[in-house]
């Protein structure tokens, strides 16, 4: 580069620089510098005068490099840099050295070495500005599209400028209704005006503004693209309503059984699941609030929906209840009884104190029914062509002729024995599932159009299919008691369970001897025992090999049995039956002891030898389990090793493809439930199979389960007690033991539900909305938007006071945040706008605490900046609408803004008492009289020295605004940083405030630090010029000292990549190899990439190895040592 | 003989630490003029090639300066200018200099006194160390 040709020009920044530093000195130093043609020294470098010499010399000299020594290139480099683009001359061929802040100012009493110091800054960026390359400085055009992230004021604010201005926003608002924060204050300080009433018109202005798109319940997923063209993901959650539909009429929320805390009246009132976010929403829609789907409905085989009919019960809304139940399956009144209830055990109520009665609820509603009586139900149309038959009546057959009837089939039952219901009918004795109780289940499925030929049994399949059956299912249980194989097991006297339920179940009469064993620990067993009992035995003893909590019955029934004087040997297996005169006489036992676990995870029982013992008996029942009865079934079909119908596990289909089975024939004995659901899959593969379709297609689905159940605020209360038949009266008599509950403990049951997924998808919405507006189907979607700037408007969060013990929020029912204390004094609000106690009374005395968790080392050291104004509004209201005391407890009064020191002054003089000093705790404990029934504000009077107590009715925590818990995701997505308290970082705290790292994303609001109204207000206007004066521009220019690959040397290991914060660099394939390739529209030139680039690939324009490098030899060239 | 008057090399990221130099010499807060500030976009750019340059062409100390962890203007270019310095000081000292040469710093904006207080304390320290042992490799020597 021989025909470089500098020029110096040293400032005197008129005795700034001059008083200090040999100005004349230097600039001749800088004259016999190598390349430098020309060198001058001048008053004003910065001015035309100054200016017009740096141009004149780039003309007439030739300049093509240029140095000026002056103040901080912070200041000025941009001024020189357009003073060589004016004369021609590359602005990126100009270097520049401080010589004012980093030379004379700090070095001002060391006049001689800070001009060697000039000198050495001078001759380093000489030696730099040699090695300058002229840089291209790129445009690119601006989508004219903003996206406002967050409907808050800020966010309001800001879209309606731009909006008005004549562009398109995109207004992205997680809630369901824009309004933010402010919408929940009751009045604004200091001029009391309704925040609703200014607010609202500002609202229904977004919602109306042709050129907002709002979309509310969405969230930003993804961010990609730079200034002037950004692709953003939104994530639209479903809201279940169609906005365009919902008229407000409010008849949803109505119907709808579940409530919740309202989250816009801070939990202090409910609302329904069906729900308006709050009274001005906007959009003005109603939306239902689904979390997941709750515990009891994943758990439930059947997929019964528990939470759908246990809210209806709550809202006393029975025989919706009893329909919902049926929506799923037919056996309310049964599984109301005899259910295992899975729910229970996950029931989430369960984790904080007892789960919900969810099966006894579900009885009550049938019982309810019977109890009112049932109109007969309407016979279903019958809109197939095709005939399924359905062998065996027991839950599994009936469950799916229940489904398969309401699919349009027609369906035929065959049922070998004289009545229908399976084990219902004969194996479960009446004291624990009545008769009519079945019947009416059963006679319900009949109505519908099913229809069930008793004592038909059927012995082969050819014969069903030759009366025009299109398809088959078996259910015919698993009917044969299992033989335990001891010697005697035939004597007279010894019975086996099915057939001694049987005939218990049948009214056939049998004389029972005074003693009774029963052998055996499944429900079965224990059904037996208690039916001996009732039958007249004396003593009844169930025997069972392994320990007693190891029985698989249900526990309750363990428990009753227990009660009504069945005596239990546990570990302990029957080895003989000894007999005289050919009847039983005897069971000769043997003590047992736990093994090893075996297969099923339980520890296997081993004999203990020697340990026999007799047991004197009339009667011995036989309960250890029950098969299949192969030699009733066809033979074509394939059987498992364990003799169960080999079925595939998902469509139940068997290896006849049009005959399909379930329930105790293929999973051996199991309970009703399980029964019903496998009917109710079998259900579904028999009608694809009959439409032809994919039986295993999209079968599965995974339910999304509720993340986080909320159980803020729920007081703990037992669950409902069953009430239950006297022991006394249970003898001899097959009565019903569980009496069920009556309607208020049942509604009261209801009520203790946490409704963990919120919407309970019960669908009494639906049926009430005359607009057709509800839509339980609709999906999350997610849609992607160009465009060319943001402005993130995401607000705080309140700061939680309750991690601050000592202040006693959510122990002392009286001591309330502020934002509550907004919902209070509203008129619109929980108490109508009364200020008042939780008991309804009027405080006497309140206490306004201020800087809860702000100006704290232990919270946030930051002053929160509202909360001495807003206390300032509380004392004023409550002096206002109250008699009460007010006492103010402050730290320091920041009344800075407008008329807000004349509205301090206003409170002042309405009698409201300033203590200042922070209150240490607040208590219940009285010490002195006064004090008795009181909440305590214990305090440090900073201005008497003294410590003082205040007994007051209600405390006011004035708390913090912090930033949003989720701040740093969303600062991540957008690639802005954020300072130490998460509050999102602008680029420069006077100068540039609303901007960020990120070139054409701007901040607005609370999300940069916590700020009033006016100052949000003016704050989002201000975001909203930034984004208008791009939009205006039309173009953006890029940075050009940005990264740069030499393609030559890059191999493409990807480091650069990694590295990148901003994702400018990736790895593509190019000629045969990979290299990395530079977005530099993305590029912030911040020159990481380049430290990790391992082969030296990577420079940084206008920062490059050969400039730094100069420039520091150039710093050290001479020596003054 | 005069006295041993060090140079420090002090590289500073443009938007905390240069300008806290620039706020130091606005409130004209004074220092010893040994340092020498080489302005970088970011902490996150200073090489270890630029650091050994600098002690190559005989700098007695060297300052490696940025923001401070959540005021970066590129958003963690801390975290990254800490990895470069993690395997530069073992370097350094490998080579034979004292550890006290190089000193990392995360200076902010609005720290004009701690820039002024550091570099005291740098050229004090360094003083007291004596010249470096690369001096030597000096090319030219000129007495003031």
């Amino acid at each position: 580069m021989a025909d470089v040709k500098i020029g110096v020009y040293i400032c005197h920044c008129g005795l700034n620089i001059a008083g200090v530093v040999n100005v004349e000195e230097v600039a001749r130093y800088a004259g016999t510098l190598p390349n430098v043609v020309v060198s001058r020294d001048y008053r004003y470098m910065c001015s035309d005068p100054g200016q017009d010499l740096i141009k004149k010399d780039i003309k007439e000299l030739g300049l093509n490099r240029v140095v000026v020594a002056s103040c901080s290139p912070r200041m000025h480099e941009p001024t020189f840099r357009k003073a060589c683009q004016d004369a021609g001359l590359n602005p990126y061929l100009y270097e520049h050295a401080n010589i004012r802040e980093h030379c004379s100012w700090p070095h001002a009493t060391e006049k001689k070495r800070a001009t060697e110091k000039a000198k050495d800054l001078v001759r380093a960026a000489v030696r730099r500005v040699y090695w300058h390359e002229a840089l291209e400085v790129k445009e690119v055009p601006v989508n004219p599209n903003v996206l406002v992230v967050g409907g808050g004021i800020a966010g309001i604010q800001a879209a309606l400028d731009i909006a008005d201005g004549g562009k398109k926003v995109y207004m992205v608002e997680r809630d369901p209704s824009i309004g933010g924060h402010m919408i929940q204050l009751d009045r604004t300080f200091p001029t009391l005006d309704c925040s609703e009433c200014i607010l609202t018109p500002k609202m229904t202005d977004v919602g109306h503004h042709p050129n907002i798109e709002l979309m509310t319940s969405s969230e930003v997923e993804e961010v990609s693209g730079y200034i002037g063209n950004f692709k953003v993901k939104v994530r639209k959650k479903p809201r279940y309503v169609d906005l365009d539909k919902c008229n407000s009429c409010g008849d949803c929320a109505k119907a709808c059984p579940v409530e919740v805390p309202d989250e816009f009246e801070m939990n202090l009132h409910m609302r329904k699941a069906a729900y308006l976010p709050l009274p001005q929403a906007v959009p003005a829609a109603f939306a239902i609030d689904k979390r997941g789907i709750s515990s009891c409905r994943i758990a439930c085989p059947a997929g019964v929906n528990a939470h759908g009919y246990v809210a209806l019960i709550s809202q006393g809304k029975f025989k919706e209840a009893l329909e919902l139940v049926r929506r799923t399956m037919p056996f309310a009144g049964v599984l109301g009884r005899v259910c295992t209830h899975p729910c229970e055990l996950d029931c989430e109520r369960g984790k904080l104190d007892e789960s919900i009665s969810i099966r006894a609820l579900k009885r009550f509603v049938a019982d309810y029914e019977l109890r009112v009586g049932r109109e007969k139900a309407t016979p279903i149309e019958r809109t197939k062509e095709d005939k399924v038959a359905v062998i065996g009546s027991g839950p599994a057959g009936l469950a799916c002729a229940y489904d398969l009837i309401r699919e349009g089939y027609a369906i035929t039952v065959f049922e070998a024995l004289p009545q229908a219901g399976g084990l219902l009918s004969y194996g479960i004795p009446d004291y624990r599932l009545p008769k009519e109780v079945v019947d009416n289940d059963i006679s319900y499925i009949q109505e519908l159009g099913v229809e069930i030929k008793t004592k038909t049994p059927v012995k082969n399949l050819t014969e069903i299919f030759n009366q025009g059956y299109k398809a088959i299912f078996l259910g015919t249980g698993a009917g044969v008691s299992q033989k335990m194989g001891i010697p005697g097991e035939e004597t007279k006297g010894v019975i086996h369970s099915l057939d001694f339920l049987r005939m218990v179940n049948s009214g056939v009469e049998m004389k029972l001897g005074s003693r009774v064993a029963v052998i055996g620990g499944g429900n079965a067993a224990i059904d037996a025992a208690r039916a001996a009992l009732r039958l007249g035995a004396k003593e009844v003893a169930i025997v069972y090999r392994r320990s007693q909590v190891e029985m698989p019955a249900i526990r309750t029934e363990i428990e009753e049995a227990e009660r009504e004087g069945i005596k239990f040997h546990s570990l302990a297996a029957p080895a003989k039956i000894l007999s005289k005169d050919g009847q039983l006489s005897a069971v000769e036992c043997i003590r047992m002891e736990l093994g090893e676990p075996d297969a099923s995870g339980r520890r296997r029982p081993v004999p203990i030898k020697g340990s026999e013992f007799t047991m004197n008996v009339d009667n011995c029942v036989i309960a250890i389990g029950q098969a299949v009865d192969k030699t009733m079934l066809p033979k074509e079909l394939d059987y498992t090793g364990w003799g169960t119908l080999e079925v595939d596990p998902v469509t139940l289909q068997t290896n006849i493809d049009s005959v399909f089975a379930g329930g105790d024939l293929v999973s051996g004995p199991a309970d009703v439930v399980a029964a019903v659901a496998a009917g109710k899959e079998a259900a579904i593969s028999i009608d694809r199979y009959l439409r032809g379709i994919s039986l295993t297609e999209e079968r599965q689905i995974t339910p999304k389960k509720v993340e986080k159940v909320s159980t803020e605020g729920v007081k703990p209360k037992a669950r409902a007690a069953m009430p239950l038949l006297q022991i006394s009266e249970r003898k001899g008599s097959f009565a019903e033991v569980e009496q069920g509950f009556d309607e208020k403990t049942a509604i009261e049951e209801a009520k203790r539900c946490l409704n963990c997924g919120v919407c309970s998808e019960c669908f009494e919405c639906v049926k009430v909305c005359e607009q057709e507006a509800i839509n339980h189907e609709m999906k999350e979607e997610t849609v992607e938007i160009e465009v060319g700037s943001a402005i993130l408007a995401t607000g705080y969060d309140q700061f939680d006071p309750s991690v601050i013990t000592h202040y006693g929020y959510k122990k002392y029912d009286n001591v309330l945040t502020g934002l509550e204390f907004e919902r209070i004094t509203c008129a619109g609000g929980p108490t109508q706008g009364q200020i008042q106690l939780k008991d309804g009374r009027e405080p006497e005395s309140v206490a306004i605490v201020h800087c809860v968790g702000s100006r704290d080392k232990n919270y946030h050291e930051y002053c929160s900046r509202v909360c001495c104004m807003y206390g300032l509004k509380y004392a004023e209201l409550i002096k206002e609408f109250t008699k009460a005391e007010v006492y103010e407890f402050y730290i320091d009064m920041r009344c800075f803004g407008e008329a807000y020191e004349e509205f301090y002054q206003h409170v002042s003089e309405m009698g409201v008492n300033f203590i200042r000093g922070k209150v240490a705790k607040i208590t219940d404990q009285a010490i002195t009289e006064e004090e008795k029934g009181k909440l305590v504000a214990v305090a440090e009077d900073t201005l008497l020295g003294k410590i003082v107590r205040v007994p007051v009715d209600m405390v006011i925590l004035c708390a913090a605004l912090q930033a949003r818990s989720d701040a740093s995701e969303v600062a991540s997505r957008f690639t802005i940083g954020q300072r130490g308290d998460k509050f999102f970082l602008e680029t420069h705290p006077k100068l540039a405030p609303v901007n960020t790292a990120t070139d054409g994303v701007f901040i607005a609001g609370c999300c940069e630090a916590p700020r009033d109204i006016p100052d949000t207000v003016a704050q989002a206007s201000a975001a909203a010029s930034k984004a208008l004066s791009l939009i205006s521009k039309g173009k953006v220019t890029t940075e050009a000292a940005v990264s740069h690959v030499d393609e030559t040397i890059c191999h493409g290991c990807g480091r650069c990549e990694e590295i990148c914060t901003f994702h400018a660099p990736t790895i593509i394939s190019k000629n045969g190899g990979v290299v990395s390739s530079i977005n530099e529209a993305l590029c912030k030139g911040c020159g990481a990439c380049a430290v990790v680039c391992p082969t030296g690939a990577i420079s940084i324009r206008h920062f490059n190895m050969q400039e730094i490098e100069s420039l520091v030899d150039g710093l050290l060239e001479v020596y003054h040592g | 003989m005069a006295e041993f008057e060090p140079k420090i090399v002090a590289f500073a990221c443009n938007w905390c630490t240069y300008a806290a130099a620039d706020l130091a010499g606005t409130a004209r807060l004074q220092y010893p003029p040994n340092v020498y500030i080489v302005r970088l976009m970011c902490s996150g750019m200073i090489n270890a090639d630029y650091i050994l340059r600098a002690f190559e062409k005989g700098a007695d100390g060297v300052i490696v300066s940025g923001c401070k962890y959540t005021d970066c203007h590129y958003i963690d270019g801390p975290v990254k200018c800490d990895a470069m310095f993690a395997k530069l000081k073992r370097l350094v000292h490998i080579l034979g200099l004292e550890d006290e040469r190089l000193r990392r710093e995360m200076i902010s904006t609005s720290e004009g006194t701690v820039f002024a207080r550091v570099v005291k304390e740098f050229v004090d320290q360094l003083k007291k160390l004596g010249p470096s042992p690369f001096s030597s490799l000096r090319k030219e020597k000129v007495a003031v």
